[in-house]
């Protein structure tokens, strides 16, 4: 065999390596988690929990292939997550019937609509610079909460629209128990979003990893450069753009199956877009399981921190300044949010691959 | 290393033709002008060079080379005037354009992909140019040919030994070297080159001058060079052209240039060979 050079040598080591990791063998642990927890932690909140963390971790890593790997900054990206979940709705709740067929067509036509509208936004990304860019994408969204509010005759307004799911998805579906657990519909739409949710984390995976995926990288590094080389880079800043949306409103059609309901607080809320940015942030750019640490970050934090609120009080019941302070949980969130970013700018993710790769000194790239 | 490779076939048959009627300049332009505010930065400039041949551009500083360049590239618009590549105005064509159609170019500052690895970097220059670069559906450790490439032309600039070092760590000699890589990377008919050995230590000078001398040896590719070192260009050019304020002042082989009054006044006597 001909002499090989350093660079197949490092290859081959890592092809072996590949499913003997502690990383592959830590991934592999955090997906059974989630298999399990229906078996571990039966409560309605517990499920709840993990089904939120699993979307946002998705929703998180679609938009760190516009942020982290692309460098484009959009605040339109719930608004995708919102498209989905109205189509769902709309076609099942108000104007369908639960069934398969609608529920499929729901899907199809959020994703048609994001399609055209992703492109839209991307010729917008032509015309303006990132910073203007991301305004516009702010505005934008804003006007999707609005049009979402103000035609209520259609949307149902504030309200949303609330809807009951077809067949094996209904809640009230159940078909006897299994290991003591009892297989309802909830069970059901639990896991099959957990297994769309996985397609749609490897399928980005795939994505980021492919030559286009290292193009996107290339054009958020430099972009003119990436021109002078060849490169389109407005095809390929499309191509990303319309990718990542398309994930996000397929999440939005599964959250609105879990939830029942959509609104424009709960799927189009200019809140969620910045628990999706903390969660990006804490969890770290330009790692797509970032995605996963920020949104189990901040989902607990949402849930827990309340109950810590309480059970702090009852702890020390006269501690005012205490109580005062819990009041104010946010506001110490911010606090521990603002120290991340000056201590971990590279989130939770990004630090510990920083630290392994010390540890190794090994090659990383 | 064998330059001609598969993705160029197409472009090689198209230079044979181009071959037959060979008095035919490969670049042309016409009138080439370009303003910035008040400022002439590049006046009326009739240009031309032949095939396979090596041009230099000579000039003080500011004269206008860089922003020639960037005409010729694509990177600025001119005010006034064309462009020809091959007698095809291609004056309004973007970079990424004129890149497939054979022309590569090396920047005067550093101009590289910092978070992206040394061999990245060159390997998403070659898939740019094998143009499986908007593949979104294999991963790239499929086309491992690329990666290779990509090594041997680490090796080639004596860079190999920091392949797989984030490049923003690079020292400033070895960026040099990277983008000099990232341009043989393109496989180039028409190698733009501005002032390949800028700031690089005197002892890596040599392996990029080899690198030169070498492809205009092989007489398949067309050179046009922007350098301050006058020994470089002396040896190296066919053809020496000098800028100055933004006009062409002179233009000919290089004895005919060192001899010649107005470049003596203008640029060599003041003694500025830079670095
Ligand atoms: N984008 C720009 N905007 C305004 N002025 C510019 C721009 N680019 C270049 N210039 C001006 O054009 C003139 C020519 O600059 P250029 O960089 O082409 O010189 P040069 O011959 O490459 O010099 P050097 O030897 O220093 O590289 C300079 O006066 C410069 O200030
Ligand atoms: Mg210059």
């Amino acid at each position: 065999m001909a002499e090989q050079t350093p660079v197949q040598i490092f290859r081959r080591q890592e092809r072996q390596k590949q499913y003997r990791s502690g990383t592959f063998f830590l991934k592999l642990a955090v997906l059974l988690l989630f298999i399990l927890v229906p078996f571990l932690f039966p409560s309605f909140k517990s499920l709840d929990l993990a089904l939120k963390i699993m979307i946002f971790a998705v929703l998180v890593a679609s938009f760190d292939i516009l942020l982290g790997y692309t460098g484009i900054l959009s605040f339109g990206h719930v608004m995708f997550f919102g498209i989905g979940a109205y189509s769902v709705a709309l076609l099942i709740g108000k104007y369908g019937n639960p069934t398969y067929i609608n529920l499929v067509i729901g899907f199809i036509v959020a994703l048609g609509i994001t399609s055209a509208l992703a492109l839209i936004v991307s010729f917008l990304s032509l015309r303006v610079k990132a910073i203007f860019f991301a305004m516009v994408t702010l505005a934008i969204a804003e006007f999707a909460i609005i049009l979402a509010t103000k035609l209520s005759g259609f949307t149902g307004g504030e309200d949303g629209i609330i809807m009951s799911m077809p067949g094996i998805f209904k809640v009230s579906f159940n078909m006897g128990k299994f290991l003591g657990v009892e297989i309802t519909g909830r069970l059901i739409t639990y896991y099959f979003i957990l297994v769309v949710c996985l397609g749609l984390f490897l399928l980005m995976i795939r994505f980021i990893n492919s030559p286009l995926g290292r193009v996107m990288q290339a054009i958020r590094d430099n972009e003119p450069r990436a021109e002078a080389i060849g490169y389109k880079t407005f095809i390929v800043k499309s191509i990303s753009i319309c990718f990542g949306c398309l994930v996000s409103t397929i999440l939005g059609g599964l959250y609105a199956m879990w939830v029942g309901y959509a609104n424009p607080e709960s799927v189009l809320g200019i809140p969620i877009m910045l628990d999706v940015l903390l969660m990006e942030i804490v969890g770290g750019m330009g790692t797509l399981y970032g995605g996963l640490a920020g949104a189990a970050f901040l989902e607990f934090a949402h849930s827990f921190l309340p109950d810590l609120q309480n059970f702090a009080k009852s702890l020390f019941p006269g501690a005012h300044f205490l109580h005062a302070a819990m009041e104010r949980w946010l506001l110490i969130f911010g606090i521990l949010f603002i120290m991340v970013v000056f201590f971990f700018p590279k989130g939770i993710i990004g630090s510990v691959q920083d630290f392994m790769a010390r540890r190794k000194t090994a090659p990383s790239i | 290393m064998g330059l001609i490779c598969a993705g160029s076939v197409k472009r090689y048959l198209g230079l044979c033709k181009m071959n037959a009627k060979n008095t035919e300049p490969i670049i042309e332009t016409k009138d080439l002008t370009i303003r910035f505010g008040g400022h002439v930065a590049v006046d009326h400039v009739n240009f031309q060079m032949q095939l396979f041949t090596l041009k230099s551009i000579i000039g003080p500083n500011g004269a206008g080379k860089t922003t020639f360049f960037n005409m010729l590239t694509g990177q600025y618009k001119p005010t006034e005037g064309q462009v020809f590549l091959k007698g095809q105005d291609i004056t309004n064509l973007s970079p990424a354009d004129r890149t497939r159609l054979g022309m590569g170019r090396s920047f005067q500052l550093t101009n590289i992909f910092p978070m992206l690895s040394v061999l990245e970097n060159v390997r998403v220059a070659i898939q740019s140019r094998e143009g499986f670069g908007l593949n979104f559906w294999k991963s790239y450790l499929h086309f491992s040919d690329a990666e290779d490439e990509a090594y041997e032309l680490l090796q080639e600039v004596l860079l190999d030994e920091k392949w797989s070092a984030t490049s923003a760590e690079l020292t400033h000699g070895e960026k040099r070297k990277l983008e000099i890589a990232i341009l043989l990377a393109l496989k180039p008919e028409i190698l733009f080159l501005d002032e390949p050995t800028a700031g690089m230590g005197q002892e890596e000078v040599p392996a990029i001058l080899e690198i030169l001398q070498r492809i205009k040896e092989a007489r398949d590719r067309t050179l046009l060079l922007v350098e301050h070192k006058m020994d470089m260009i002396m040896s190296l050019s066919d053809t020496i052209m000098v800028l100055q304020e933004g006009r062409i002042i002179a233009d000919g082989e290089p004895d005919e240039i060192y001899r010649s009054e107005a470049v003596q006044e203008a640029y060599l006597g003041g003694g500025t060979t830079r670095e």
